[in-house]
Order: structure tokens, then C-alpha cells, then sequence
């Protein structure tokens, strides 16, 4: 029975009558390292027959196809390094040869008649646009939601479980999906996927809000109540001013989320970048499918900075003002 | 005049506050001391109906404000306006707006929410600010500011609910015993200029004393003492804090919020030696 008890320190009396601490020890430390190795056992085991399982039902065998891994890759070397660039920026190829894949200047999009935006950051920005949009209708509708499903200032319940179940319906489904059904609605375009993106960044960005409200110091609030200020008044004035910072820094992560995200809905059909980029690749024209990854590298990596310093300063400036 | 009859608060089988029955006329000073727990918190609460009674009733002034509901509910909180321990100002905001957050109830919602207070009611709060000493500090965030600045904050923001009576609800138990006589002093000036009811929980037995004109003792959710501070045998305080109850009650006098007032001598006999902050002020402990 010693297996069955083993934090009972009774089972380590000793003749004497006294409680054997070291024994004991022994005893729990050699059982944890039995249920260790166990549970590793069990988990190579899964996994090994798990990858096995793949790799039989797969088409192609991973270890066959592995040589060409780097086929993709030499496909996509351009005729020279220049060429990525006269791709990037609009500008005539020397190679051109009638052909679409070194016909660049075709995509300038002129705004005067000398003065034209090249195709690649013009769909970039169609693309930011769509994000920022979609992350501006997510926060003003995630933040009319999310203190009706706060717990400390919805005292209804049914008020709250609705709100609640509603916002979860929001984000249960998958950018791409809500795309896919707009998308048979509108036809092609953005305004699907600024649809699609919005309902999705009001689940999340709600569920995120609520949860950041109910952590908030209801000590304001309750002041506002004493004085008669209503439900309005007291979320206004007691709460708004305490989540600001930490809504703000949730809605620029969730910008550079929707930036990756919109980029993948042009790819089904929503416009921008997205798309050039899967027609480029499917034609094989490497030049241009390099710049659009250049402009889209470098375009992410300016999100995500941007906004990891403004999270910094509006989060960082919090911390220091509330010690009081 | 504020009337409770019977009023008694359950939390589940605890009975914070027991079939308390007293009448406040108005315009007087009412200490209520006890000590924790002993449910003088529960009690201004249900006055300002930040809870709810679980039995009997609150008249005030022949209004049955223990069962007001919406607007008039808020009407009447604007009228009983109430100081809290830890403040309760939002720590963000400028001084001057939070001064003016006491107007809330009398101003529509939506200009509240544009921020848009008349020049009347920013001369007003500034005149509050004045009053209580602390208009320079008008422009930074209450959150900047100490603690005996806050509480005055929140005073200030209470005279703007222009209320008829003020409930304090420890109002000195966070500060240090400087502030303390400065939050007490400015309380009694406002009780006695404006002759707006003050009710005050307190957890000190000279500061009642020294402060107030009518004290009400609770033990364990009744009142067991009511009455003059002269009244207030060492029988009586034997009576709200228990026998070792006492000794903690003074020694918390020490540590924390003792406070002198014009008050010559004790009724109560043997006092420990206490530290009288405001000793060089008052010739009379010079």
C-alpha cells in the first residue's frame, strides 16, 4: 500500500516510533522519477508513431522529396541583383521582351502625368489600409462592447452572457472563412476583407478590453457612484481613464496581427499585396515576386517596430504615473 | 434630519450591522468609532446606498432614500455625498476635473462626456480648491499628489455636489497625523460654516472626542453608546472596543492618527503618553 499513500508520513515510522523524514523522501523522489520517465516514454512513443503515420499517407515520401526543397529557391533567382530593384520601384527592364514577366512599368499607378506610385507600394499600402481600417472598427466596436461584458459593471448577467457569447461568435471563425462567404457577397475587392478582418479584431480585441476592465481599480468608480454619477458617466470618468493605455497597446498588437492578416486575404481573392503576390508566384516571375517579399518584409518589420515603440511609451508612461 | 429605523445588514449569516435605530438632526457632527469589523463602514455605506439595507429603513428630511431607485436614487447620493479612506479620486485625471466630476448629477450626461464644464462651475471648484488650501495643485493628476492632498481633493469634490450631508468613511486612516488634523479641521469648519451634517468614522477615541459633538460607539454591529463626548466614560469605550479592544484602540492613537483639539483634558483616566503633532500650535499644550 505504500505506492497508493505516499505523502503519509504514518508509513515511515520507524520501531521506535519515530517519523523517518529521510526514508520518506526516498521514497516520493523515486516515484516522481518513475512517473517521469513514463510520461517521456509515452510521449516518444506517440510521437514517433504519429510522425510514421504521416509520412505513410502523405503523397510524396518526406526523405524523397527532400532534395527538392531548394528548387523553389533557384527558381526565384533573378537574371541579375538590379533587376529585383527595377521590379520594386516601376522601372523598364532590359530584358524586356513583350512579355508580362519583365514588363514593370505596366503596374504604375500615376497620380499626375509624370508622377506615379509603383504597383508594389501601392498595394501595400491597399493593404495597410485595410488593416488599419478593420483595426479602427474592431476598437470602436470591441470598445462599446466590452463593458457591457464585464462582470464588475454589468451587475445582469443575461446582459453579459450575451455580449460574451456574441463576441465569441466574432472571433470563433478564422479571418479567411468570413472572407470566403463575403467574398461570394461582394465579389472581389478589399471591402470583404476589411469585413472579414473588422469582425475578427471585434472578438478579439473585445474579449482582450473586457478582460483588462475587469482588472481595473473600481476605487474611482466607486467615488463617482457616491456622488450619483450613472453608468455612463462612472465608465467614462472612473474606468476609460485607468484602461486607455492598456486598450491602445492591445490595439496595435492587434494592427500587427491584421497586417499579416490582410496581406493572406489578398491572396484569396481581397486585393493588395496579397494578391500580386500569389499571381507573381504562380507566373514565376522571380524578380517581381522578390521585390513584393522586400517591400512586405520590410513593411512588417516597420509595423511591428512602430507599434512595439508606441506599446513601450503609452504602457511605460502608465506604470510611472499610477504610483501614487 | 437623517433617521434610521431598525436597519440591520446581512453577508450571508454574518450580520454586519444590527437593528441600528438613531436620529441625526441636521447640522450636527456625529463620530462613529468602534472597532473593525464592528460594521461602522456597512453603515455609511447604506446611508449613501452604495449598499443596500437588509431590513428597516433610512428617512431623510421624510424621503425613504433606503428605497429610491434611478435617478432619484443618484439624487440623493449627490445630496449625501460621501469621503472614502483611499479617496476614490481617478488617479488620472487633472485635480480641477475631478473637482468638477462632483457636479455630475446636476449636469446633463453628454456634456459631462465632451468635458464641457460652464465657467460657474470651474469658479466654483477652484473656490472649493481655495477653501481647502491645495489650487496650486489644481492642474496636476490627482494620482501625483499625497495623500493628505487627495483627501482634500475629495472634499473639495464633495462641497461640489453642494450635499446636505457629508459622510466620511475613515477619512484619516491613511494619512499621517499632520494631514489628519488638517482633513479633521477641514471638516469641522465645513459642518460648522455650511451646517452640513457630517458623519465620520473613526477608528480613535480622541479624535472623536476631540472633533465631534455627538458620538455613536458599535460593537459588533449594534450600537452600544451614544452620546456627548463627555459621556464617553472609559467605561463606555470599555464597552465599543472590549477589555483588550481598549488598549489597541489607544495604541493606535500612537502609531497612526492621534489627534489635539481644543478639548482641555480627558474623560478618560489613565491615557498613554501620546504625540500630539499639533502641540506647538494649541497654547493649550504648550
Amino acid at each position: 500500500m505504500l505506492t497508493t499513500q505516499p505523502n503519509n508520513p504514518a508509513l515511515h515510522i520507524d520501531a521506535e516510533g519515530n517519523y523517518d523524514l529521510d526514508s520518506h523522501f526516498k521514497q516520493l523522489r523515486s516515484q516522481k522519477r518513475l512517473y517521469t520517465f513514463i510520461g517521456l516514454a509515452v510521449l516518444g512513443a506517440a510521437l514517433f508513431f504519429s510522425l510514421w503515420f504521416a509520412n505513410e499517407t502523405n503523397s510524396g515520401k518526406f526523405l524523397d522529396r527532400l532534395p527538392h526543397l531548394f528548387d523553389f529557391v533557384g527558381d526565384m533567382v533573378p537574371r541579375d541583383g538590379w533587376e529585383v530593384w527595377r521590379a520594386l520601384f516601376d522601372l523598364p527592364s532590359p530584358y524586356f521582351d513583350g512579355s508580362l514577366q519583365y514588363n514593370y512599368p505596366e503596374g504604375r499607378v500615376y497620380i499626375t502625368q509624370n508622377i506615379y506610385v509603383p504597383e508594389y507600394i501601392y498595394k501595400m499600402v491597399e493593404t495597410l489600409n485595410i488593416a488599419i481600417l478593420s483595426t479602427l472598427i474592431g476598437f470602436i466596436f470591441g470598445f462599446l462592447l466590452c463593458f457591457l461584458a464585464a462582470s464588475n459593471l454589468t451587475t445582469k448577467r443575461w446582459l453579459r452572457f450575451t455580449v460574451r457569447r456574441i463576441l465569441e461568435v466574432l472571433r470563433a471563425f478564422p479571418e479567411i472563412v468570413i472572407a470566403g462567404f463575403f467574398l461570394a457577397i461582394f465579389s472581389l475587392g478589399p471591402i470583404p476583407a476589411i469585413i472579414a478582418v473588422s469582425i475578427h479584431t471585434i472578438g478579439a480585441l473585445g474579449k482582450m478590453f473586457f478582460e483588462v476592465v475587469e482588472n481595473a481599480d473600481m476605487k474611482p468608480d466607486e467615488g463617482l457612484r457616491a456622488a450619483g454619477g450613472n453608468w455612463i458617466e462612472r465608465v467614462w470618468f472612473g474606468i476609460v481613464p485607468q484602461i486607455l493605455p492598456n486598450f491602445l497597446s492591445y490595439a496595435l498588437l492587434r494592427l500587427e496581427i491584421n497586417v499579416r492578416a490582410s496581406t493572406i486575404l489578398g491572396a484569396v481573392g481581397a486585393g493588395g499585396i496579397g494578391e500580386v503576390l500569389r499571381l507573381s508566384i504562380s507566373r514565376g516571375h522571380e524578380a517581381k515576386t522578390l521585390a513584393i517579399i522586400l517591400i512586405l518584409f520590410s513593411t512588417i518589420v516597420c509595423v511591428d517596430q512602430l507599434s512595439a515603440y508606441l506599446r513601450k511609451r503609452i504602457v511605460g508612461n502608465q506604470a510611472f504615473e499610477f504610483g501614487a | 434630519m437623517l433617521e434610521l429605523k431598525n436597519v440591520t445588514r446581512r453577508f450571508g449569516p454574518n450580520i454586519a450591522v444590527d437593528n441600528v435605530d438613531f436620529v441625526i438632526p441636521e447640522g450636527q457632527m456625529v463620530g462613529v468609532i468602534g472597532a473593525s469589523g464592528a460594521g461602522k463602514s456597512t453603515l455609511l455605506r447604506m446611508i449613501n446606498r452604495l449598499i443596500d439595507t437588509s431590513e428597516g429603513e433610512i428617512n431623510f428630511s421624510g424621503v425613504k432614500t433606503s428605497e429610491l431607485k434611478g435617478q432619484k436614487l443618484r439624487d440623493w447620493q449627490r445630496d449625501c455625498a460621501m469621503i472614502f479612506q483611499q479617496f476614490n479620486l481617478v488617479p488620472r485625471i487633472d485635480v480641477l476635473t475631478n473637482v468638477m466630476l462632483g457636479r455630475l448629477n446636476h449636469r446633463s450626461t453628454v456634456a459631462s462626456l465632451l468635458n464641457i464644464f460652464s465657467d460657474e462651475e470651474r469658479a466654483m471648484a477652484i473656490a472649493a480648491l481655495e477653501r481647502l488650501g491645495i489650487e496650486k495643485v489644481a492642474l496636476q493628476r490627482a494620482g501625483t499628489l499625497s495623500g493628505g492632498q487627495q483627501q482634500r481633493v475629495a472634499i473639495a469634490r464633495a462641497l461640489m455636489q453642494q450635499p446636505k450631508v457629508i459622510l466620511a468613511d475613515e477619512p484619516i486612516a491613511s494619512l499621517d497625523p499632520r494631514n489628519a488634523q488638517i482633513v479633521m479641521q477641514s471638516l469641522k469648519d465645513i459642518n460648522q460654516t455650511d451646517g452640513i451634517t457630517v458623519i465620520t468614522n473613526l477608528h480613535t477615541l480622541d479624535t472623536a472626542r476631540t472633533f465631534c459633538e455627538r458620538i455613536i460607539g458599535m460593537q459588533a454591529g449594534r450600537v452600544v453608546f451614544d452620546g456627548g463626548p463627555d459621556d464617553l466614560t472609559e467605561e463606555a469605550a470599555r464597552k465599543i472596543y472590549g477589555a483588550e479592544g481598549l488598549e489597541d484602540a489607544f495604541s493606535e492613537a500612537v502609531t497612526s492618527t492621534s489627534l489635539s483639539g481644543p478639548r482641555e483634558k480627558s474623560p478618560i483616566g489613565q491615557m498613554p503618553p501620546v504625540i500630539r503633532p499639533a502641540a506647538e500650535q494649541n497654547p493649550a499644550y504648550a
